[in-house]
């Protein structure tokens, strides 16, 4: 495996006495797209500000392509563009403005590299309005823009899909896997809603009370030996319950024209033959990935902001 | 270098990006140019021209002043009872000293426009409390301190920014008084001395262009002081109301509190008694007794040094957090 690109290294952060951060271990590599999964005030901001040198570090390190971001600001920070909290920019001046101005604070960006983040997030039309005038989406698709100016190695977008709506959190992902495919950067996106970023990540790290609770990759969660609700849609639910409780001993409930059954990923072809060998009609098959979801959905029942 | 001069560039272009910076260009020009106008058109007798017999017309306005003066009921002439005696003192002077009288032109507008440079010390005051205050206000510090620029550099280039301001500011206030006053008045020609009523009540010849400097000059001390502290009261709180309203009312009621402890040995090192360098010149008494130019000059490096070293202390070395 490549170096990684950013190493948190028990990181800690309190304030006020207050033990925000608890200590976070973990890598990020190059390519990959990292989910920093948590409910709210679970302290995700508070560690992107510390991997960017907003906030001091109370204890540990970040580095960033193996540069500390505490003893090696201008070094480490070179290789990193972000969003914190919202994507805040002049509202007085247009999108254009607002590029030029960041691009003006690091040496060597051109004006056609300006052009090109901009074609990238889709920019080019409201590109000579305030950005005072912008929605949300566009505010949001600028602050990428923003971040991606001078071709970083990493990316942190924090919690960039809130307030967008369902087609604009899809263009986001797919910025975000061409991002991670094509250029191999390092990108890690926080929210707070796992259906938001689920897509869009290979592997998810949940956070909870300043302390990462789990960190799984989102293929894992099919594992061979664990059970998914597979849900099946058939045109005849009755005889295809009957034919799969008859055949593989199993409860099997019937939702509309799903029928539903827990089951390994290996069994998955034998039910379906099985169906088949009925001359039961199949129009689907969709496997719920339910163990993270379940696990997520748990840690955030007794999330306690002490 | 050259990133630091971007950085100072960055500051202008937001600076004059917005209009409320242009209304201070607006209402500086327009004062210079409502003050020449009232100059112009309310005749005082300052605008007095004297031709190459200037010894007999000064000998003549003697006599019917004295004259008018005699005449004069006590409650009638009020005005140039005041007026009159003043002129006589000055008509003197001129006529002992042998000194041409000078018409009132541009280069003495320009001298008498030295009281603007309080509305400029105003306006530095505004954009040096916001400078630093509008970026955590915008949530933009967020985007700025995560480049590859130093915070003290950041700091720095805000800081020169009020200053280039400030220059600008006083530079548009000059060649506005001056154009105006040439328009209106004329121009004498450079070498023009002056007579002026000294703070002692006598006259005195000057080199105007150089007392011209000066008084800016001294202006500008006031100026630089009074912005470096709105700097480092908006870096420290973060909010740009309280360093502009802290700022100003010091400016305005610094020197009633100054004169207000003046009897305590304590009260010389007070800002406020120190700002005003013009009181060690023009035969004037220095706020407190024994206080001298250099101790003034002391005192103010001081303070400016620690206002500096406050912001850099609370722009560097603390958290950027939220709420
Ligand atoms: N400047 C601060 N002072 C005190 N507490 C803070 C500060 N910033 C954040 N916190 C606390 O830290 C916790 C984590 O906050 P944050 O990192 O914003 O969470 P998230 O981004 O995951 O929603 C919260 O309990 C919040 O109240
Ligand atoms: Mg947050």
């Amino acid at each position: 495996m490549s170096n990684p690109a950013m190493q948190l290294i028990g990181l800690k952060k309190t304030i006020r006495n207050k033990p925000i951060i608890k200590g976070l271990d973990f890598n990020i590599y190059p390519g990959e797209v990292f989910g920093f999964l948590g409910p709210n005030g679970a302290g995700k901001t508070t560690t992107i500000r510390m991997m960017v040198g907003l906030m001091k570090i109370t204890e540990g390190d970040v580095l960033i392509e193996g540069k500390s971001i505490k003893t090696d600001f201008k070094e480490a920070i070179k290789h990193v563009g972000a969003i914190v909290e919202n994507p805040e920019m002049y509202p007085f001046m247009t999108g254009r403005k607002n590029l030029e101005h960041y691009a003006r604070m690091i040496p060597g960006i051109s004006k056609e590299r300006i052009n090109e983040v901009i074609a990238l997030v889709g920019l080019e039309k409201p590109i000579n309005e305030k950005v005072g005038r912008y929605s949300l989406g566009m505010r949001q698709r600028l602050g990428i823009a923003q971040a991606l100016l001078h071709k970083p190695s990493i990316l942190i977008l924090d919690e960039p899909t809130n307030g967008l709506d369902p087609s604009g959190i899809r263009e986001i992902r797919r910025y975000i896997r061409d991002l991670a495919e094509q250029e191999n950067v390092a990108v890690i996106v926080s929210s707070h809603l796992l259906s938001e970023i689920e897509l869009m990540c290979d592997r998810i790290g949940i956070i909870k009370n300043g302390e990462i609770i789990a960190i799984n990759s989102v293929n894992d969660t099919m594992e061979q030996t664990e059970l998914n609700d597979v849900y099946i849609e058939l045109d005849n639910v009755q005889i295809g319950k009957q034919q799969l409780e008859q055949q593989f001993d199993k409860e099997v409930r019937m939702e509309k024209d799903n029928i539903i059954l827990s089951a390994k990923k290996d069994e998955i072809p034998q039910i379906i033959k099985s169906l088949v060998s009925e001359n039961i009609n199949i129009y689907g098959v969709y496997v719920k990935r339910s163990s993270l979801e379940d696990k997520f959905l748990e840690l955030i029942g007794d999330n306690t902001i002490e | 270098m050259s990133n630091f001069i971007q950085l100072v560039k960055n500051e202008q272009i937001k600076l004059y990006v917005r209009k409320a910076t242009w209304v201070m260009f607006a209402i500086l020009a327009l004062i210079a140019i409502l003050g020449a106008v009232i100059v112009r058109f309310i005749d005082d007798g300052s605008l007095q021209e004297y031709g190459d017999d200037w010894r007999e017309e000064l000998q003549e306005e003697n006599q019917q002043i004295t004259q008018q003066m005699e005449e004069a009921n006590s409650d009638e002439m009020e005005f140039s009872e005041a007026m009159n005696p003043a002129t006589l003192e000055r008509n003197n002077y001129h006529l002992e000293n042998d000194i041409k009288p000078q018409g009132y032109d541009a280069w003495k507008y320009l001298y008498e426009n030295t009281f603007l440079a309080s509305v400029i010390s105003l306006f530095t005051i505004i954009v040096a409390a916001g400078i630093i205050a509008n970026e955590f206000k915008w949530g933009t510090i967020k985007l700025l301190l995560i480049r590859p620029a130093s915070r003290l550099k950041i700091l720095a280039s805000k800081y020169i920014s009020i200053l280039v301001f400030a220059l600008t500011l006083l530079l548009f206030l000059i060649v506005v008084s001056w154009t105006v006053g040439a328009i209106l008045f004329g121009v004498d020609g450079l070498s023009s001395n002056a007579v002026i009523l000294q703070l002692d009540g006598t006259y005195e010849q000057i080199d105007l262009f150089k007392e011209t400097i000066i008084a800016y000059g001294f202006k500008m001390v006031n100026l630089v002081m009074m912005a470096t502290f709105a700097f480092m009261i908006s870096t420290i709180f973060r909010s740009s109301g309280m360093a502009i309203g802290l700022a100003i009312f010091l400016m305005f009621a610094g020197n009633g509190v100054v004169l207000f402890v003046s009897q305590y040995d304590w009260a010389k090192y007070i800002l406020f008694a120190n700002t005003d360098l013009s009181q060690y010149t023009g035969g004037s008494e220095p706020a407190i007794e024994g206080m001298t130019m250099a101790f003034s000059i002391i005192v103010l490096l001081v303070y400016y040094c620690i206002f500096l070293a406050a912001s850099w202390w609370a722009f560097t070395k603390r958290d950027v957090a939220g709420q």
